[in-house]
């Protein structure tokens, strides 16, 4: 609902000093690589704001967006954004309130008209009507529409919500699409992964609050503070793909040894995420460093291109050319998948 | 498996650097004011590299833990003006480690909205102290005359 007291001052009534909005800041300035200056301008934002409305759509999802952000790593600092948020409408959470929950937002889109964010878990399925997922009898697409007309900015959290995701993957029976293909004359961000990294929800969501602007987004709509680098550009396993050295299976030396995953199918080297370096479970691994390669699922289509498990040498098309022959000559590899991966990062920032 | 196998840096080289990096930032201070921000976290630092950073830059007089939204260490270093801090996350790791170049870091400072707060708060206690009424204590100061 509408808030009239600052953030600042809303802490301070709980006996929670200043001093929160200063490490939040710094946390979220090392997260989003800021620079101290802008870090201490957004602590100072922060605590002269007011409690962000939010209003949370669910529709073809798992529910894992929401269990990643609500069980991130607290309940300390990172725990802060619920108290700079005010979450007047969770489709999932607020199910059995029935006919309440709904009046509710309505009510926080009338007193929030203009400056409300939407955030947005799952794909719309278009196919017969919309009829594949409804809630409150009115299909996704319809909830959409009527939500983000007044809204300031729109949250699409996952790759269901960003891309289509995996209802959207071959031979997609329900016709879905992201959020993006429908939503075109409001800001569009888009924080794909399956789930996304906690993080990169959070820190969008308070950068929005504390300077009401979008942070500078990639070509595919991400925020380029969490989505600017390259898995594999970041890998730790990267020394072992420069020396030609790989994993060939799961159980023979060279994974024991921790070589490189790039021939059992690790898509690092097209795929763009923070979780080689903020990795998961507050900083404890992410998949490579768990034995896996990664399945590149912040990016579109992750699900339909070429098996998980096959080399991208033999997967997608012309970073296949590329990388493929190069990847038979070992340590001419690295140089190889590098160079595409530069050239990627490149076009990113001409972008 | 092997999971250490950050590129072949030598230890106390990227620990080196930063402490030079840290000497110039401190004549900055000196001579300016200029504060800076080292984000550790940012820098391919293994355990043995924030040892040897560490190492050299000592222990100083102060060494403060906070608790707010979680808990927190600032510590001044052996050089005035160079203060180590840590912010610990919910698992009880690091979730932000700095080296602030600063007369004072400002995670230290009361915000003035806080102290005006602070100030209506203990008015409005002052204000709320019963008065007219003797205590014990006042009984006995009258009894010694």
């Amino acid at each position: 609902m509408a808030e009239k007291m600052t953030l600042g001052d809303r802490l301070a009534e709980h006996g929670v000093s200043r001093r929160a909005f200063v490490k939040y800041a710094s946390w979220l300035g090392s997260l989003m690589a800021l620079t101290p200056a802008t870090s201490k301008a957004m602590a100072a934002e922060l605590a002269k704001a007011k409690r962000q409305s939010v209003i949370w759509l669910s529709f073809q999802e798992c529910t894992g967006c929401t269990e990643a952000i609500t069980r991130s790593n607290g309940p300390t600092l990172e725990d802060l954004i619920f108290d700079f948020i005010s979450l007047d409408y969770h489709h999932t959470l607020q199910a059995v309130s029935g006919e309440a929950i709904e009046e509710a937002r309505h009510a926080a889109m009338k007193e929030n008209k203009g400056k409300y964010v939407v955030i947005v878990d799952g794909s719309v399925p278009l196919k017969d009507g919309g009829i594949y997922s409804t809630t409150a009898g009115h299909s996704n697409y319809d909830t959409l529409i009527e939500t983000a007309k007044d809204a300031f900015a729109i949250i699409s959290v996952g790759t269901c919500a960003a891309y289509g995701g995996i209802p959207k993957a071959n031979p997609n029976p329900t016709g879905a699409v992201s959020i993006g293909d429908i939503i075109k004359d409001k800001p569009v961000i888009n924080i794909p992964g399956c789930p996304p990294i906690p993080e990169a929800m959070t820190g969008t969501v308070a950068y929005l609050l504390a300077f009401g602007k979008v942070p500078e987004l990639d070509h595919l709509g991400r925020p380029k503070a969490f989505f600017g680098e390259n898995i594999h550009d970041r890998c730790y396993r990267r020394p072992f793909y420069e020396r030609g050295q790989f994993a060939k299976a799961f159980d023979d030396e060279g994974a024991r040894n921790g070589w490189c995953l790039y021939e059992v199918g690790c898509k690092g080297p097209i795929t763009y995420n923070a979780c080689a370096t903020m990795k998961w479970n507050g900083g404890v691994s992410f998949p490579i460093q768990s034995g896996h390669g990664c399945l590149g699922c912040s990016e579109p289509d992750f699900w339909d291109k070429g098996g998980f498990y096959v080399p991208l040498s033999g997967s997608i098309g012309p970073t296949a050319k590329l990388v493929g022959g190069a990847a038979l000559a070992g340590a001419v590899a690295g140089v190889a998948a590098a160079a595409v991966a530069r050239h990627r990062k490149s076009s990113l920032n001409k972008g | 498996m092997n999971a250490d196998c950050a590129a072949p840096v030598a230890a106390a080289s990227l620990a080196d650097a930063v402490f030079a990096e840290l000497a110039t930032a401190l004549v900055r201070l000196a001579e300016t004011g200029e504060e800076t921000v080292v984000d550790l976290k940012s820098l391919p630092f293994s355990p043995a590299d924030l040892e040897a950073l560490a190492a050299r830059l000592g222990t100083g007089e102060v060494s403060c833990e906070l608790e707010v939204a979680g808990r927190s260490e600032v510590r001044e270093t052996s050089y005035s003006g160079i203060w180590w801090i840590r912010h610990i996350g919910g698992d009880g790791s690091a979730v932000v480690e700095e080296v602030v170049v600063a007369r004072v870091p400002e995670i230290l400072i009361s915000h003035p909205d806080d102290v005006a707060f602070a100030a209506r708060r203990m008015r409005e206690a002052v204000e709320q102290t019963p008065t007219g009424e003797t205590t014990a204590a006042d009984e006995e100061d009258m009894s010694r005359g």
